[in-house]
């Protein structure tokens, strides 16, 4: 089996009930109802390979969510079709659901008033899985993970990053050939994260599981996928390595000035300066942002001459979020983004 | 078979979760056996002031009302799903449900087991002892056997009404009040279906099976002749309801939208 997902005109049509303003509007929505009919996957085609780390990216409501509940057979597609690990998930729910394991970050697995042990326990009953099975390959998820002093809490008395290992940890019980992750990393600390992308890492190499995760944290899919499909309005718009898509997107960087005197914006973009710089002012923040290509040594010139003139309080080097990543696609237009592929 | 070992597994679980809060399982036991000794009295003080309905002497009424309780009691047991709406379709616990191997209405019922409802059926049995013991049936050896079969296909038929009302939340995402509706009319179940007019009777028999988890059985261990068709039917109905149910059910996930995040 070479295709671990493989998607085809793919396509989810969600009604939503539109209704009329004022009071007349009201009792007239009584009687007929107005719907429309509004695509939130929008005929979308990719497959992914056995054992491919694939990063799931888009903004809120660009039908990532919509995407993974039709993948792991939570929702119906209203057309196309999918096929994962050979099966159409819907359609064979059960026999399907033993092969993939799922942790959706905001939704817990686990039993919340007993012991983390005894919900592995009983996931290991649900998934029929034999004893010494269990016993190898989650002595070695339970010990990379560090959770084995969690097993005889309950649940509901563990911190969210302890939780969230578990949950990894319960959604591996079976050792499944591919993994979903729904925002995995969300509210975490920056060492369980890097624990996480680790973990996850490990598991591909040794099992060579697959894994498709969505994600807002541009780290994650540094450490972890070397493939990034981009989602816009239901649509994919990006779909390849993670390089050339900051290559292509990211090549924009963000530094942010604080400065311990009155400074004018016009006086910063009188700078004199070799490259073009675009200038702005955050009001909130009383913060000024200067936006620059990322090329030679473009950010020490920059700074070098904002401090030669200006005294500065706090000076902050940004990376490019995949939100403005999506923005800078989404503005500069769909089809130069495709070229990229 | 699985099944039947994901049921044990389950209400291990479920018995694990109780023993966490032992303060709290006691004072549960303990409301619980007051709430059914508070049952009884009324029952009897209530009906004490009955004397003949329709044909139906004060004790039949009685004891009816005592059979009613034990499948009661099985499906306040195993179907808690009155909440199905809220906790399941718009919390998007659904969505879990759903990435697990075992169909999804029985994890649900698994889930959502209360064990502790089982008291109603010992107040049942209390009951429909002191009101058999005052009519002077006789029990033939048989009528054990028969009694857990017209209770279990009551329960069936009372839990198949809530579990087809429960998969309208897969259609409609507005919480509809039917389901405490359904509760009142569900009582209409312990009384006789004669005392009410033609109509009323139809739907309690075919429409809204209530009428197979009180008066139709229970008037078998009465000796009511004219009604043994209707007894013999108890467990057929309730199978039948019940596979229809969940055929609905299935339809429905089919329509499930899930919740956004």
């Amino acid at each position: 089996m070479s295709n671990a997902i493989e998607v085809k005109q793919l396509r989810k049509e969600f009604k939503v009930f539109s209704s009329r303003s004022g009071l007349k509007g009201a009792f007239r929505d009584l009687l007929t109802r107005k719907y429309k009919v509004v695509p939130a996957v929008n005929d979308i085609n990719f497959t992914v390979k056995q054992g491919e780390m694939v990063a799931y990216i888009g903004e809120n409501g660009a039908g990532k969510s919509t995407t993974i509940k039709m993948l792991t057979g939570i929702l119906t597609p209203t057309s196309g079709s999918v096929r994962v690990n050979g099966m159409d998930p819907h359609r064979e729910r059960e026999k399907f659901a033993r092969t993939i394991g799922v942790v959706f970050g905001q939704r817990s697995q686990l039993w919340w008033d007993i012991a983390v042990q005894e919900s592995f326990r009983l996931l290991k009953k649900v998934y029929k899985v034999p004893d010494e099975q269990y016993n190898e390959h989650m002595a070695h998820i339970i010990e990379t993970l560090d959770i084995g002093p969690l097993l005889d809490k309950p649940v509901r008395k563990l911190s969210l990053g302890q939780r969230m290992r578990c949950e990894l940890a319960a959604a591996l019980i079976h050792n499944p050939p591919l993994l979903f992750l729904d925002e995995p990393t969300i509210g975490l600390d920056v060492l369980v994260k890097v624990k996480i992308r680790q973990f996850l890492k490990d598991i591909n190499q040794k099992y060579n599981t697959t894994i498709l995760l969505t994600t807002h944290d541009l780290a994650d899919i540094e450490a972890v996928c070397d493939r990034v499909v981009m989602l816009d309005e239901g649509k994919i718009i990006y779909d390849g390595g993670l390089q050339s898509l900051k290559n292509n997107w990211a090549e924009e960087k963000e530094i942010h000035f604080q400065f311990l005197e009155e400074v004018r914006l016009s006086q910063l973009e009188s700078l004199p300066l070799l490259f073009e710089t675009s200038w702005d002012y955050d009001e909130k923040n009383q913060t000024f942002i200067a936006y620059i290509k990322e090329e030679s040594d473009n950010i020490s010139q920059l700074i070098s001459a904002v401090v030669s003139h200006f005294k500065i309080k706090d000076v902050n080097i940004l990376e490019t979020s995949i939100e403005e990543i999506v923005r800078n696609i989404y503005e500069q237009g769909i089809s130069t983004a495709v070229r990229g592929v | 078979m699985f099944y039947v070992s994901m049921f044990f597994q389950y209400m291990g679980q479920y018995m694990k979760t109780r023993l966490q809060y032992r303060a709290d399982l006691v004072v549960e036991i303990l409301s619980d056996l007051l709430n059914q000794a508070v049952n009884l009295v009324f029952i009897l003080v209530v009906f004490g002031h009955t004397q003949l309905l329709a044909g139906w002497s004060k004790d039949e009424i009685i004891f009816i009302y005592g059979f009613f309780l034990v499948p009661y009691a099985i499906f306040s047991s195993f179907f808690n799903i009155w909440d199905f709406n809220d906790r399941y379709i718009v919390k998007g616990e659904m969505d879990r449900i759903l990435t697990r191997p075992i169909h999804s209405l029985f994890q649900i019922i698994l889930e959502r087991i209360e064990l502790e409802s089982l008291f109603g059926a010992v107040t049942g049995l209390i009951v429909i002892f002191y009101a058999g013991s005052s009519i002077g049936l006789e029990i033939a050896w048989y009528d054990p056997i028969l009694f857990i079969v017209f209770a279990i296909g009551g329960a069936l038929a009372y839990g198949a009404i809530f579990i087809a009302i429960a998969s309208i939340g897969f259609w409609s995402d507005a919480k509809n009040s039917i389901m405490p509706m359904m509760y009142n009319i569900g009582n209409y179940g312990r009384y006789p279906v004669d005392i009410y007019n033609k109509v009323i009777r139809f739907v309690l028999t075919w429409i809204l099976p209530f009428a197979f988890v009180g008066v139709y059985p229970a008037a078998y261990f009465l000796g009511k002749k004219e009604w043994y068709a209707f007894s013999f039917a108890t467990p057929i109905i309730g199978l039948i309801f019940f596979m229809i149910a969940v055929v609905i059910w299935n339809q429905g996930v089919k329509r499930y939208r899930g919740a956004g995040n």
